[in-house]
């Protein structure tokens, strides 16, 4: 450990203490506070089984949310990523593409969700929409990062023959991104259920409307249910994305032995 | 080994006015100061089996990339086929689709299959709906089942370039080059890593198909041996410079260009390199 390093660990504890002072973060709360998370504990392991159905129903209802959200989503984030590619197109493209993907990166979905209650009222519906443009947001940015880094070898070569753009995207640029694709749809699907569990916080329907109501007028064990089924379907999810991901790219991608089938 | 008659004999230099590409006094440079080529003067026949023979950094893939327009040059003309070459040049641009072009990296698309990759050699003369539902018309798909046979890959279209072995991924790169039903073919370094035997076979159809098709082959190898016995002329570049330019025929070969160094020196200093 060199002095240089003690001053800058030295500063980082400073700055710590003076945030949580200016932010009122008091460590001597918290331990006063544990004797109520007892209670909160006490009132959620008094679950009440007959809302297992209603809890397994919303959930339903929150996935289906999440899938419309993230296959509609990637629709239109692959054909803007092909834009925001800086070695597809020219600045005058890529540039403004760019500029309105991150504006649309910069709300976090509960504020989408808040904005379409506001556009189409309470429900479910406002919950898929700001799963779209969350899902288009984060996909196409994924997806054109991944198109900026494929080989350029192929791109050189399958342009020397003089093929159209439109070719070129269709025979290299497509096949070459399409496994990380794979993995970044699981990825915002298993993200999209997690977040689109939450949304019902500002009414735009699916599990979390629930769960905040039940919370609101204290019923933990009610929410309890609910929270439980939400921490059981995303470990499914992840569980399910893993083996997926196993079985298609990681075998595409490091070349094993993969049985080919004759069509 | 061909036994080698050191014969100085200008007149071999037939003279032809069927030049398809031609160089004169050509630069390139990355930078200002560095060039990789530095004053290059080639000319070569149509249907001409040529070997371009060099240590790595001589600058000779550089020479590839200027016939097929992927690199312009600094200074000098070059001419294919009496057009400059040039992406943004549409005569040229027209000329790409028959000029096979493939890199030392083979630049396969390793996600699609071997019948797919080849096809991409046809796309220039279908329609944008046909290559972009993949419609490949009857007769194209027929003509990429011949060249699969030709270059030996029969029973293997389906399979995903990734899954080749190097030999095969080098036959897929010729039939993709040959679908293109091209007048010139670029190779750079196709058997340089390559076991002997089979390099000789990726060789051999490769020369097959050059006199059937009358093609004109321009192959950058490092190995002069496999240079003799392949093409019908060779030139050595050594540092950006041509310093030497022979003709092969038969067990003759014939020097065109005498540079600082006698060509039996140049000769030994290659002959030994693989």
């Amino acid at each position: 450990m060199t002095p240089k390093n003690n001053i800058v660990i030295g500063i980082i504890i400073a700055l710590v203490v003076i945030a949580s002072y200016n932010v009122d973060a008091n460590p001597l709360e918290f331990v006063e506070g544990l004797p109520n998370l007892a209670i909160v504990v006490e009132e959620m392991l008094l679950v009440e089984p007959k809302y297992i159905p209603t809890a397994l129903w919303a959930m339903f209802e929150t996935i289906q949310m999440a899938f419309i959200g993230t296959v509609v989503g990637t629709v239109i984030a692959l054909p803007l990523s092909m834009f925001a590619a800086r070695n597809l197109n020219s600045k005058f493209v890529y540039a403004p593409v760019r500029a309105l993907l991150a504006a649309i990166r910069t709300f976090p979905s509960i504020l989408w969700a808040i904005l379409f209650v506001i556009m189409v009222g309470l429900g479910t519906f406002a919950g898929v929409l700001a799963v779209v443009m969350y899902t288009i947001g984060f996909i196409a940015k994924l997806q054109y990062e991944a198109i900026e880094t494929i080989d350029s070898d192929p791109m050189d070569a399958v342009s020397s023959i003089g093929v159209s753009k439109w070719q070129l995207i269709r025979y290299v640029v497509i096949p070459e991104s399409a496994s990380h694709l794979l993995g970044q749809i699981l990825y915002m699907f298993d993200y999209n259920v997690r977040q689109t569990s939450i949304l019902g916080l500002v009414g735009a329907g699916g599990i979390g409307f629930y769960i905040i109501n039940y919370i609101k007028f204290f019923e933990y064990g009610k929410a309890a249910i609910f929270m439980l089924v939400v921490l059981v379907t995303v470990l499914f999810i992840d569980w399910v994305s893993v083996k997926i991901r196993d079985k298609y790219i990681v075998k595409s991608q490091h070349g094993m032995e993969v049985t080919v089938k004759k069509i | 080994m061909k036994q080698i008659q050191m014969t100085k004999n200008l007149s071999f230099s037939l003279i032809s006015t069927n030049k398809i590409i031609q160089m004169n006094d050509v630069w390139t440079s990355y930078d200002s100061k560095n060039f990789a080529l530095e004053g290059i003067n080639l000319s070569i026949d149509r249907g001409t089996n040529y070997a371009i023979v060099g240590q790595s950094g001589s600058g000779k893939s550089t020479l590839l990339k200027l016939m097929n327009g992927m690199m312009i040059p600094s200074k000098g003309t070059i001419k294919i086929d009496y057009v400059t070459p040039d992406m943004n040049n549409k005569k040229f641009k027209k000329m790409m689709h028959t000029i096979g072009y493939i890199p030392q990296s083979l630049g396969l698309v390793k996600n699609i299959s071997v019948l797919e990759n080849i096809m991409i050699g046809a796309l220039p003369r279908l329609t944008t709906i046909q290559s972009l539902f993949k419609r490949f018309p009857e007769h194209e798909i027929q003509e990429a089942k011949r060249i699969v046979s030709l270059v030996g890959l029969s029973g293997k279209e389906d399979r995903k370039a990734y899954m080749l072995s190097g030999g095969e991924k080098r036959r897929v790169a010729i039939a993709r080059a040959l679908m293109q039903k091209p007048t010139i073919l670029l190779a750079d370094e196709i058997v340089s890593e390559l076991d002997h035997v089979t390099a000789r076979e990726i060789m051999n159809l490769i020369a097959d198909a050059q006199k059937r098709m009358n093609l004109t082959a321009i192959m950058v190898h490092h190995d002069m041996q496999l240079a003799l016995e392949y093409a019908n002329r060779v030139a050595v570049i050594k540092e950006g410079h041509k310093i030497l330019e022979i003709g092969v025929e038969g067990d003759t070969i014939v020097d065109f260009q005498t540079g600082d160094l006698n060509t039996e020196e140049i000769m030994e200093m290659y002959s030994d390199d693989s």
